[in-house]
């Protein structure tokens, strides 16, 4: 290889990351422009937008709406994922491969596909559009990826481990809850986090199942139809701060933990 | 179970403290109730099995293939939800509906071709990086490079979409850029158009590219090139007769998942594309903005779309084994 083609690499390379961040570096910016209208250049600087967005009390309601979803949501997920798991992992039986398909395919369907279908089976269980119908979709469409993860970590489990703590005295039942749980731990903290940001980020399905009251991204979009505003700006900010915070530390942490098993 | 206890307690184990007594997993597994709980699971371990096997199937049979099946049942009726009285008749109508007028068929099949489109042009776009990445780095610069790419993924659909608007709006800063350059008069109406959408979604998928990719570029022996040079193959011919070929697999993988998520998003292309760019996702959506009545057609279009997915995507990976085979 030679060095100027290492150049041209790393040139794409560097261009892509100018691509990824740039629109987001250009959003932020935004939100600390002094004008009400969108658009570059900016020629002077105000903190009020974001002032606005932590006084006014329906964005905030809106913002604990979100993450009360996503807990909920994430809690049903890791539960059942885990369980999934569990039995996908722990032995041969007949009808595996097909039970394994049918947990991965909310994975797998379009995201619109996904909501309409949703949408409808909410309606033939009678749970009404609201925060039950977010969770219940949420919590359905994040198990396959538990369920992924946990299996991942389930297979490198040392069956000894168990055998020992059978030995020792514990039935299956103690066995799985004093070796199994505590080195699953990780996998269910990384996936954790992976179906709060999920569900915090999620439009097509809360924008179907919602009722009246929004989830954050459904209250930007609605915001966005009606004109574009550095106010967004400041909420859309807010929102990826915390979301990008969350998915570093998340990331480290699963790294952290990878390393020392 | 009593005497499992009791030996346990005399070898300082699994059940008990470092003084012998039992803690409390000992005293668990001795309490009646818990007793009483494992006697009506029982011994077998096809019997456990089956108990324990029980929740996770009936919550996949009706939560995950459930709302898939009730929706193509739905396509089938003529009223969803039934009004009070009325009677809910089998019928093909909602998709003949779809062959009938090209306001459905159309969105249909720009869907589909935007999103082949994208996904190649979301391939052409990550394959260097991430040959880049495996390559050319360094194990130890790899991972902290690699990273630095996922932070914008963590960032939500819409908040990215909305990055878009600002970057290609009439007084965005492309438009800023090229005029301060000098190279354009009037700003160039880049937004609500197909170009626009296009930016968004290959933005929205890039890492679902980028990672299979990535992996397969990095499982690849560096030997094999070496080789290949040793025989004389230039750059170009190692790289499509060895590179290219070896990571058919990540190539693969990495379109389906991208395929399939272009076809599905609905507020990105409502938010990014104009009147001449209607996906289906919003021809759907239509449906359940108003009247119920109107909900069996909408469940038709999206089992269509469901399917033709499907076929597309069971096509293509089958074209791409045939492809790894000839090759091997």
């Amino acid at each position: 290889m030679t060095r100027s083609t290492r150049i041209f690499m790393s040139c794409i390379y560097w261009a892509f990351v100018l691509y990824v961040f740039v629109p987001l570096i250009l959003m932020v910016l935004m939100g600390f422009k002094d004008s009400k209208f969108i658009g570059f250049p900016i020629t002077s600087w105000t903190l009020d937008w974001y002032v606005g967005v932590f006084e006014d009390a329906e964005i905030l309601s809106t913002f604990g709406y979100s993450v009360a979803i996503a807990v909920l949501s994430t809690a049903i997920s890791v539960v059942v994922g885990t369980w999934i798991a569990v039995v996908l992992e722990g032995r041969k039986f007949w009808g595996r491969a097909a039970m394994f398909g049918m947990t991965i395919l909310p994975a797998l369907v379009p995201g619109i596909i996904s909501a309409i279908a949703f949408r409808i089976y909410a309606r033939a269980l009678g749970i009404e559009p609201g925060m039950g119908a977010i969770v219940w979709a949420h919590a359905v469409h994040n198990v396959p990826f538990v369920v992924l993860v946990v299996m991942a970590r389930l297979s490198t489990l040392p069956k000894s481990q168990i055998e020992a703590a059978r030995d020792l005295g514990a039935d299956p039942f103690v066995a799985f809850l004093r070796i199994t749980v505590p080195y699953l731990v990780p996998a269910i903290i990384g996936a954790s986090i992976f179906c709060l940001l999920l569900s915090f980020d999620d439009f097509v399905r809360s924008f179907f199942l919602g009722g009246y009251e929004p989830t954050l991204p459904v209250l930007i979009f609605a915001k966005l139809r009606s004109g574009m505003s550095p106010e967004i700006n400041a909420i859309a900010t807010v929102a990826l701060v915390l979301t990008a915070v969350v998915g570093v530390w998340a990331e480290r942490f699963t790294r952290r933990t990878n390393k020392e098993a | 179970m009593s005497q499992d206890v009791a030996a346990a307690g005399r070898r300082r184990d699994a059940v008990s403290g470092s003084d012998g007594s039992p803690v409390f997993w000992g005293r668990l597994i001795a309490s009646a109730p818990y007793r009483a709980l494992m006697a009506l699971i029982g011994t077998s371990p096809t019997r456990q099995f089956v108990l324990l096997a029980a929740l996770p199937v009936l919550w996949v049979l009706t939560q995950h293939l459930g709302p898939m099946l009730q929706m193509l049942r739905v396509s089938f009726t003529d009223a969803y939800p039934v009004a009070v009285g009325a009677e809910q008749n089998f019928t093909f109508d909602n998709y003949l509906r779809f062959f009938g007028d090209s306001i459905f068929w159309m969105p249909f099949f720009r869907t589909l071709t935007f999103a082949a489109v994208f996904t190649f042009c979301t391939l052409i776009i990550t394959y260097p990086v991430a040959y880049f990445l495996a390559r050319h780095v360094s194990p130890k610069n790899r991972m902290l490079m690699l990273l630095l790419l996922l932070i914008p993924f963590w960032v939500g659909e819409i908040v990215r979409t909305y990055a878009i608007m600002i970057l290609l709006g009439n007084t965005g800063a492309v438009n800023l850029a090229l005029r301060t350059l000098g190279l354009i008069d009037r700003p160039i109406p880049f937004m609500y158009t197909s170009f626009s959408m296009g930016a968004g979604i290959v933005y929205l998928t890039a890492l679902y590219m980028l990672l299979p990719l990535y992996s397969a570029l990095e499982k690849l022996p560096k030997s094999l090139n070496e080789a290949a040079a040793d025989l004389g193959a230039g750059a170009w011919t190692r790289f499509r007769r060895v590179t290219l070929p070896m990571t058919l697999e990540g190539i693969s993988s990495g379109c389906t998942l991208v395929f399939l998520i272009s076809t599905g998003f609905y507020a990105t292309p409502v938010l990014l594309g104009g009147p001449s760019t209607t996906v289906f996702a919003e021809t759907i959506a239509g449906f359940f903005h108003v009247a119920g009545d109107e909900w069996p057609t909408g469940a038709a279009f999206a089992t269509i779309m469901f399917f033709a997915a499907l076929v597309i995507t069971f096509a293509f990976q089958r074209v791409m084994k045939a492809l790894r085979k000839g090759d091997s």
